[in-house]
């Protein structure tokens, strides 16, 4: 029977089921109450600014459809900006402009915008186009994150973005998430973009996948994904733990790019993280989660320090598996 | 976590022992029918009285009518007679009508009906007999035979029980000298009776006759005599012929004692006669028509008892918490997905007005006009709320269009939209245009086949008549629903979809 023996295979590698994540995760590590602060990309990054995590510089907000035209003074001192609904999901609704000449705009695809469609665009925001449930909402306004060159050989258009899920402050797994052409520049899987595994141990990319199978190349640029090193990967994990503090969401998906000027930057939480980093990462999630609740009930559920929280998963979930023994 | 999850188990085992128990009771208590079309069997038992009146004289005729309420529920007993009065007296666990009329003549007919039936019947009440009866005196031969059979039956038996089924065999064997002197030459049934009653009544045990019917489908029946006799805990029967022990389930008893059947003054050459038929009825039917009569049954405290618009109401509310979990199992167990999870219950509801096929043709090419409007509106940048009170707009004026058309061909049917499939109509567009919105095309379309797959299923579940008819007429199925929904809180299993999805994972360990 096809369907108990992918089950049992299944278990036996650890992969988080949606009912699992739902019910032994989401449920009992993320309070409803907290959601609001990762929902709303403004309050998140405000709280981040205050705790000093690094985010991308924010210029402004518009909130009414009087606000649409304080535009124009919002992003006069900029060339290229980035607009993005403030309770939007799944990167929907954002717009990269790259640069500016006159009255007219260039997206980062090469398209001409006038300040037209650029203020209807806003106006569909606030109206809630792309929030979840039709809410009315913000039009954020802020710094374009520019890719390493590293990265650009490895996806087309967009910036990759680093996810990590933290739980408990521990990382557990990580991916690299690189737009294609597929994906129209966004970094989000189910639009098309391919996950690469990272090892948590070193920052090396390992295989990937797209569209639930696995894959080996960027299909649009053809280079080979894996093998390469992110950079700052310590700064990447350490910024990742501790989103936990500054939340208090125990299970959590944290979504870093890495400017090619700043190094890594904070861009969103996400408190119900997606269960594709498993393929990417080729391991179980469950698998590295209960590790974690292990150490957790070992600590009597003292919160360690950053640092300690993030060499103990780089120690348990490195690729060539735990180095305790080669440490001590 | 751990105690929450145990809390949780408890609490749905209480719910389902609540509501198996409550099931249990109403099936094995309460005798409920186990689905609509159970048939019980009704006997309707004739008896037909004829004789010829003597002229001018006035008539009184009495004949025994079985006791109501033994093992068998009555339904309904008639007396039918012209220009008699009829009056039923009660003496010593008899039921005896007395039809009287001043003056008749001729050849006069007299009918008795009774309609019975096995179900929702109380067992039988078991009215203390006497256990001792003085001895008659027996003298001459008589006693000498009686004394050499009482004999050997009292060597041969161990108590009352088996000293009766000895005397019984004894009787019948006609050949012994001692029972041939008993019986003198009249071998009837009754004698046979009488000389049995004669010997237990020497040995002071205490017997009577009872005349049955057999409950089955006869034209001419005489009720057949059967002994009896209380052993302090239970009236035991035997038959005088073959010493058979116990009644059985089919017979009727009619009434007990010596007395004849018929008893009558002013008449002559009286004959009854028994027919028996049977009926048959559905379980609820019969429960209804007791319940007319004031007779009590399951209906009382059900939903039954509600008035029938109201019940009509509930055999659709009943329904939609088994709609519901059949949504719940489509998206934790299968994985697909729906618009949210009453919304194909709620399509389901509305398939009960439109019927299934033309509901579905209905739903999807309003719901493609819908979307096509959308669409065309997005280009046209407009607004979210603009947009989507546009789109209702032209649902409305699309459902009014196919109306139209619906009557002027003839088909009765497309005016069915009413207004309750019409509001459910416009909420799933706006949530198949806010998933188009939020996740694309490809991805709308799948959510909406989940979502009309889904209803199709919760209809055709929702409809089945002898589910409606269990859920409705045992509620506590409904506390067993909401015992393995709890359970299903806790499922923590993978989905069949992400044994797909997560195929990848596992095809890599084989290579």
């Amino acid at each position: 029977m096809f369907w108990s023996k992918t089950r049992k295979a299944l278990r036996a590698r650890g992969v988080m089921g949606i009912n699992q994540r739902n019910g032994d995760y989401i449920l009992r590590y993320n309070k409803r109450s907290l959601y609001p602060l990762v929902d709303d990309k403004i309050q998140t990054k405000q709280m981040a600014l205050d705790a000093g995590i690094r985010v991308p510089h924010m210029y402004g907000t518009i909130a009414t459809e009087q606000g649409i035209s304080t535009l124009h003074r919002v992003v006069e001192q900029h060339r290229d900006f980035v607009i993005k609904p403030a309770q939007g999901a799944g990167g929907d609704g954002i717009m990269v402009i790259a640069d500016r000449f006159e009255d007219y705009f260039r997206s980062a695809s090469g398209r001409i915008i006038t300040t037209e469609e650029l203020e209807h665009h806003i106006s569909g925001i606030i109206s809630g186009i792309y929030s979840l449930g039709g809410h009315r909402d913000q039009a954020l306004i802020e710094y374009r994150v520019r890719s390493t060159e590293l990265f650009n050989r490895i996806s087309f258009e967009g910036v990759p973005d680093i996810r990590i899920i933290v739980l408990k402050g521990y990382p557990v797994a990580a991916m690299l998430r690189l737009p294609t052409r597929q994906s129209q520049g966004k970094a989000n899987l189910h639009q098309g973009a391919i996950g690469v595994g990272l090892d948590l141990a070193s920052g090396v990319t390992l295989g990937g996948t797209w569209h639930n199978l696995k894959i080996e190349r960027h299909p649009d640029t053809a280079n080979p994904v894996a093998g390469l090193t992110v950079p700052d990967w310590q700064e990447c994990l350490e910024l990742a733990a501790r989103c936990y503090d500054l939340t208090g969401l125990g299970y959590l998906g944290v979504d870093l790019v890495m400017d090619h000027e700043h190094g890594p930057m904070m861009l969103e939480l996400n408190a119900r993280p997606g269960l594709n980093i498993q393929i990417a990462m080729d391991d179980g999630l469950l698998r590295r989660c209960q590790i974690v609740e292990k150490q957790l009930e070992a600590l009597k559920d003292e919160t360690r320090p950053v640092a300690e929280r993030v060499a103990f998963s780089k120690q348990q979930f490195a690729v060539a598996g735990p180095v305790a023994a080669q440490e001590e | 976590m751990g105690s929450v999850k145990l809390q949780a188990r408890l609490l749905a085992v209480f719910l389902l022992l609540l509501g198996g128990g409550s099931i249990a009771y109403q099936l094995l208590v309460q005798n409920v029918p186990l689905s609509q079309d159970e048939k019980d069997p009704v006997w309707v038992v004739d008896a037909q009285v004829s004789f010829s009146a003597k002229a001018n004289k006035p008539v009184k005729v009495r004949m025994f009518v079985p006791p109501l309420g033994e093992g068998y529920t009555t339904l309904n007993e008639s007396f039918i007679s012209n220009n008699y009065g009829v009056n039923v007296n009660v003496e010593k666990g008899n039921r005896q009508v007395t039809w009287s009329s001043r003056r008749a003549e001729g050849s006069q007919y007299l009918y008795y009906r009774l309609m019975l039936t096995p179900r929702y019947a109380d067992a039988p009440e078991n009215d203390p007999g006497p256990q001792f009866r003085p001895a008659p005196t027996l003298d001459g031969p008589d006693k000498l035979a009686a004394d050499a059979l009482l004999e050997p039956i009292r060597q041969h038996s161990a108590d009352v029980e088996t000293f009766i089924s000895e005397t019984i065999k004894r009787v019948n064997e006609l050949e012994n000298d001692n029972v041939q002197l008993l019986l003198g030459s009249d071998v009837s049934p009754e004698n046979r009776a009488n000389v049995i009653d004669l010997l237990l009544a020497v040995a002071h045990i205490p017997a009577e006759p009872v005349h049955t019917l057999r409950l089955a489908e006869s034209q001419e029946q005489q009720p057949e005599l059967w002994l009896r006799s209380f052993n302090g805990k239970k009236w035991l029967y035997f038959n005088p012929l073959n010493g058979q022990q116990g009644l059985p389930e089919d017979r009727l008893v009619w009434w007990s004692g010596p007395g004849p059947l018929l008893n009558i003054e002013g008449g002559k050459s009286a004959d009854v006669s028994f027919s028996v038929h049977e009926n048959e009825m559905s379980a609820l039917q019969l429960a209804q028509s007791l319940r007319l009569k004031d007779v009590s049954s399951f209906i009382d405290f059900s939903l039954y008892e509600l008035p029938l618009p109201a019940q009509q109401l509930y055999r659709i509310l009943v329904m939609i918490p088994v709609g519901v979990m059949l949504v719940l199992f489509i998206r934790s167990l299968i994985g697909m997905e729906t618009l949210g999870t009453f919304t194909p219950v709620l399509i389901a509801l509305a398939f009960r007005e439109t019927q299934v096929v033309w509901g579905v043709l209905l739903f999807t090419s309003i719901t493609a006009i819908g979307l096509s409007v959308r669409s065309y509106l997005e280009h046209l940048k407009l607004q979210l709320l603009p947009r989507l009170s546009v789109v209702l707009t032209f649902v409305v004026i699309a459902m009014a269009l196919i109306s139209l058309l619906g009557y002027k061909l003839g088909m009765g049917s497309g005016l069915s939209v009413a207004l309750f499939p019409m509001v459910i109509l416009t909420m799933v567009i706006e949530r198949t245009s806010i998933v188009w919105e939020e996740r694309g095309g490809t991805q709308s379309l799948k959510v909406a086949l989940g979502t009309l797959v889904a209803a199709i299923f919760c209809h055709l579940l929702m409809v089945w008549q002898p589910l409606v008819y269990f859920v409705f007429t045992f509620p506590g199925v409904l506390l067993c629903l909401a015992a393995i929904m709890v359970l299903m809180g806790h499922y923590r299993g993978y989905r069949l979809t992400e044994l797909l999805r997560f195929r990848a994972m596992v095809d890599g360990d084989k290579r």
